[in-house]
């Protein structure tokens, strides 16, 4: 529990900032391994094709190729994740390193270049300028306390549901039983999937954390009026898009587990089935297209950011 | 904004020199900094087009199924095709948001190279700016190649919509297109996936590299009080 407490974790004082991240070699490692695994599950899909007449049956073939393969994308996930956590780390060190660097680098200036206090104008969105570093906004909060538990429940419901499309692949094509199982298995690795994402949007939210606080505690132990930039809409609609994938993930679940009930009756469990295919991708289209907007909002920040390290090398200020 | 400009000209003109660095890294040496790359620059325009492109994909795919399942389950015709088109479009959807999120990550890796550059020049040092490194040409190999694969499973889904003519003999070569199409498609997602992985590692190896060298630029240009 401690070690998993540990991950991500501001490093200490005594860690080698020059070292390579093992982060990052275990999560491109596991990324091939996911890989690997979609790789195999798209030969069965292939093998499944090319064998299709209009007598045999490919139903088993495709429930565990289908377990597969979402599977192994949960895997890469996790391995995104494991990368994540190192760039945590690593905005740490970075952290560690500017404000040793800037104590000797900051320049000199006599006229002032900002206020001391309120808020300013910036090329990259709306700052405040106060005297003491911002303290974490509840959305940081969260996604600090967050990011852990989803990832072992977006894990837990991936091994839950690659065990479960091998038990759809057993079941005989046609019956009940074969639409009861498959129904689960889709819903419960979508979940999975769904959780799995929300903790990597959770953990993209802490990067953010961190940059806002490691960019005030740069500026403050340098003496300098804390300037942060305000929450850009960009982060904003982030935090909208997630929270909607993460409760259209959940009501996907929800709404197999409701088929599974009309499972005797394949004209109303198709229909259902024809629903909520598609809106169980949205909910992950959705947390996705908030991952972009979260790393967009990274991407500006660190540009703000670079600009106030000019600055203060050019004018101490 | 003529600053910037004035400092793409001059990175433009400067010449790289390939440095010998102790601790391994590869990286060049240039009078300014060497601002985007290409890719970063690609990344910068594209990411919000991939994005709308993903929106507007979910968008028909979740009109298109609502329609499938309204659809009589005697039209075999309608549903063999609208089986076909949803994932098509739900996947062009994914196809815009992997490439937006691959983009996104060039875009980052951009800051860092260009804002490094910057910090350094500044400081009144030389600039030193990391090669490409070999997981960061992984990622763009991986988003090709997903974005590839992925077409081609899209295109293959397109293919069987049109050619069922509604006879019940289409219905088995209908689920062989469906079945080798979700197999590309699903290997896209692998693939972009991966690429993505690539792309965050290599944001790892360069905040690596500018925490030490930012440590070397106060070392050899700063002054001694704090």
């Amino acid at each position: 529990m401690t070690a998993v407490m540990q991950l991500g974790a501001r490093p200490g004082s005594a860690a080698d900032a020059t070292s390579k991240s093992r982060y990052r070699t275990v999560g491109i490692g596991l990324a091939l391994v996911g890989l690997m695994g979609a790789a195999a599950a798209a030969i069965g899909n292939f093998v499944a094709a090319g064998s299709i007449d209009a007598t045999n049956s490919y139903g088993e073939t495709l429930a565990w190729t289908f377990g597969l393969s979402i599977f192994s994308f949960g895997v890469i996930k996790i391995a995104i994740s494991i990368i994540l956590m190192g760039i945590i780390v690593r905005l740490w060190f970075r952290v560690d390193a500017i404000k040793d660097s800037l104590a000797r680098l900051h320049g000199h200036s006599d006229t002032a270049v900002q206020p001391s206090a309120g808020d300013i104008e910036t090329d990259y969105g709306l700052a405040t300028v106060a005297k003491d570093p911002p303290k974490p906004l509840p959305i940081h909060r969260l996604a600090r306390a967050m990011w852990r538990p989803m990832l072992v429940m977006g894990a837990m419901a991936l091994v839950v549901g690659l065990i479960s499309s091998l038990v759809w692949a057993g079941e005989t094509v046609g019956t009940q039983s074969f639409r009861e199982a498959g129904a689960w298995t889709q819903g419960v690795i979508f979940l999975g999937e769904a959780f799995l994402l929300s903790g990597i949007a959770f953990l993209l939210g802490t990067i953010l954390a961190g940059l806002r606080e490691g960019g005030g505690e740069v500026q403050h132990s340098l003496g300098l009026p804390v300037t942060t930039l305000k929450m850009p809409a960009t982060a904003k609609a982030f935090v909208v898009l997630m929270m909607m994938g993460m409760m259209l993930g959940i009501a996907q679940f929800i709404g197999y587990l409701v088929a599974i009930g009309f499972a005797d009756n394949t004209a109303s469990f198709s229909t259902w089935l024809n629903v909520l295919g598609p809106l169980r991708e949205l909910s992950l289209g959705l947390i996705l297209a908030g991952v972009v907007l979260a790393l967009v909002s990274i991407a500006n920040v660190l540009r703000f950011q670079f600009n106030r390290v000019t600055t203060i090398v050019r004018t101490g200020q | 904004m003529t600053i910037t400009a004035t400092a793409t000209e001059l990175a433009r003109q400067d010449t790289k020199t390939p440095v010998d660095r102790p601790d391994g890294f590869h990286a060049v040496e240039s009078e300014h900094s060497l601002g985007y790359n290409v890719p970063q620059k690609v990344g910068q325009r594209l990411w919000l087009p991939m994005f709308i492109v993903a929106l507007m994909g979910w968008t028909v795919g979740i009109v298109l199924a609502i329609a499938e399942a309204a659809t009589a389950r005697d039209d075999l015709d309608t549903l063999q095709t609208l089986g076909q088109l949803i994932p098509a479009f739900m996947f062009i959807g994914f196809l815009g948001i992997f490439s937006a999120i691959t983009f996104a990550v060039a875009r980052i890796l951009g800051e860092f190279r260009r804002g490094g550059g910057e910090v350094q020049e500044t400081a009144g040092s030389t600039v030193q700016t990391l090669k490409m490194p070999g997981t960061a040409k992984a990622m763009l190999g991986f988003m090709m190649m997903g974005m590839m694969v992925m077409l081609a499973g899209i295109i293959t889904n397109f293919v069987g919509a049109a050619s069922f003519t509604g006879a019940a003999s289409d219905v088995a070569d209908n689920a062989a297109t469906a079945v080798a199409s979700a197999g590309l498609r699903r290997m896209g997602v692998a693939l972009y996936l991966t690429g993505i992985a690539f792309g965050l590692g290599t944001i790892i190896e360069v905040l690596r590299f500018q925490a030490i060298r930012i440590r070397e630029v106060a070392a050899a240009y700063g002054h001694n009080h704090s």
